[in-house]
């Protein structure tokens, strides 16, 4: 006999109708005849993915919802919180996008596309939630989110919802592909400056730093434990023109120490281009400082 | 058939070198001469191109990339690639075959490093880790840092301590694993 009321049949049904609901908002973008990725269609004329994993052209093809192959450009990109923009050359039917709420062991479902652009699901549960961070890039992200669900190469950058049908974000794979959600909020802030300029600026040193223990004989002077260490330098930028070289240790930025990373990524906001701040740092044994003015972060 | 039986000269390969970053490049530069090859500057007529990072453009030539690259190209290692990898993939570039490392692409987007419940090394314990990943000897890291071997042994002690490995493949492993050793670029 079968029973179509028990809760397990109620349950599967609803996943079946969320997909179906979520085949109105993915798409695939082609990366070669047998590779694509995923897209979430953001508006009618425009797809969200994953920045990391689009590679750097020009042109791309895109499967909409409706099967139809459409000519798309990334019009933004922005490392910083792993989005980019695509335009559509022609407008797609899209749906409207609810927010939802992430809230640990709750069940979320990670969409996919297939290479015709139809839904793939995975179900699991929000492993992590946590509060806002910022990325190795230097993109600030308001929630971290982490989901219990494998996902396939081919389905990062679709949207992961609720089960009541509310948009999480979009899926993105983090280290040692763990699956993390860019979240609505995020996307939010972002996508209409990509839309606009096409980037996001941020303010610029022109160093590569790592973080590095304070050589006990040094700790003393230092104050700190550790520091960031000048790895490099692009010739001609803020720090190297304020006298900075490499293998010296940074202690601190405008007083607030680089023990936390984010207190100097937070510092270099699109508002800080522009501003000299206060490096100080060790060199030679001694702790001196040196201002810099912040300019704007090239183009990758 | 008869080209297979070719005899192969032993010829040493000339590799052009690109690497903007200063230690990377030394490191890079004394592997490359001890492992047997010719280095010669980027522009330099050469067999194959070793890149670290995203650095070279319209580059023609056969070219092994170390880390993340958007180009493609027909050698793709991981930035932290051994001796070993690196040799292998030279070879195999020159001879117009196509190199991939599963790991390449398993980076992902992470979150800034934060130096809190973290094992953090000195600058001298890093260009000591850098030589042990490069497959030098400890006399190598001697010559190379102008330091006694005496010194480096006490060094590479430290590094295992704070890393919780007893062997240099456990510290390469370690560091390949863990994103506490990535640079960021502000």
């Amino acid at each position: 006999m079968v029973d179509r009321s028990n809760t397990l049949t109620q349950f599967s049904s609803a996943l079946v109708e969320r997909t179906a609901a979520a085949n109105s908002v993915i798409a695939a973008i082609r990366l070669s005849e047998s590779r694509h990725i995923t897209a979430t269609l953001w508006r009618s004329d425009a797809v969200i993915t994953s920045e990391q994993s689009l590679p750097g052209r020009e042109d791309f093809e895109v499967v909409t919802p409706n099967g139809s192959t459409v000519k798309a450009k990334p019009v933004g990109r922005d490392p910083g919180t792993n989005i980019a923009v695509l335009k559509l050359e022609h407008e797609a039917a899209s749906d409207d996008l609810v927010s939802g709420g992430a809230q640990v062991g709750a069940l979320a479902i990670a969409f996919g596309a297939d290479a015709r652009g139809h839904a793939t699901a995975r179900l699991g549960v929000v492993n992590a939630v946590g509060p806002e961070w910022y990325s190795s890039h230097g993109g600030r992200i308001e929630q971290k989110v982490v989901l219990d669900i494998d996902l396939a190469r081919s389905e990062e950058g679709g949207p992961v919802f609720d089960v009541s049908g509310g948009l999480l974000g979009m899926s993105t794979f983090g280290p040692r592909r763990q699956v993390l959600v860019i979240p609505l909020a995020t996307i939010e802030r972002v996508v209409p400056i990509l839309l606009k300029n096409g980037r996001i600026s941020r303010g610029w040193l022109g160093v590569a730093l790592r973080l590095v223990a304070v050589p006990e004989a040094l700790g003393k002077a230092a104050g700190q434990p550790s520091g960031l260490m000048v790895m490099s330098l692009t010739e001609g930028g803020p720090a190297a023109a304020a006298g900075i070289v490499a293998g010296d240790i940074i202690l601190s930025v405008d007083g607030a120490s680089t023990r936390r990373m984010r207190n100097i990524t937070a510092r270099l906001g699109a508002d800080s281009i522009g501003r000299k701040i206060d490096l100080q740092f060790i060199r030679g044994g001694t702790v001196t400082s040196r201002l810099a003015t912040i300019t704007e972060r090239p183009s990758p | 058939m008869s080209a297979i039986l070719k005899v192969l000269p032993n010829t040493r390969l000339r590799v052009a070198l690109a690497a903007p970053d200063l230690w990377r490049r030394r490191i890079l530069n004394e592997a490359l001469t001890n492992a047997g090859y010719i280095v010669v500057d980027i522009g330099a007529p050469a067999d194959v191109i070793l890149a670290d990072g995203n650095c070279v453009t319209d580059e023609t030539r056969p070219t092994v990339i170390l880390g993340e690259s958007d180009r493609p190209t027909s050698g793709s290692l991981s930035r932290h690639a051994d001796a070993h990898q690196i040799d292998a993939a030279l070879r195999a570039v020159a001879a117009g075959l196509i190199v991939r490392s599963p790991a390449a692409k398993d980076a992902g987007f992470a979150p800034l490093p934060e130096s809190d419940a973290q094992v953090l090394l000195t600058p001298r314990e890093l260009e000591v880790l850098g030589g042990i990943m490069g497959g030098l000897t400890n006399k190598l890291i001697a010559r190379q840092l102008d330091i006694s071997q005496h010194t480096v042994k006490f060094h590479v002690e430290s590094v295992f301590r704070k890393l919780g490995v007893r062997t240099r493949a456990g510290a390469v492993a370690k560091v390949l694993e863990s994103s506490h050793f990535k640079t960021i670029n502000l």
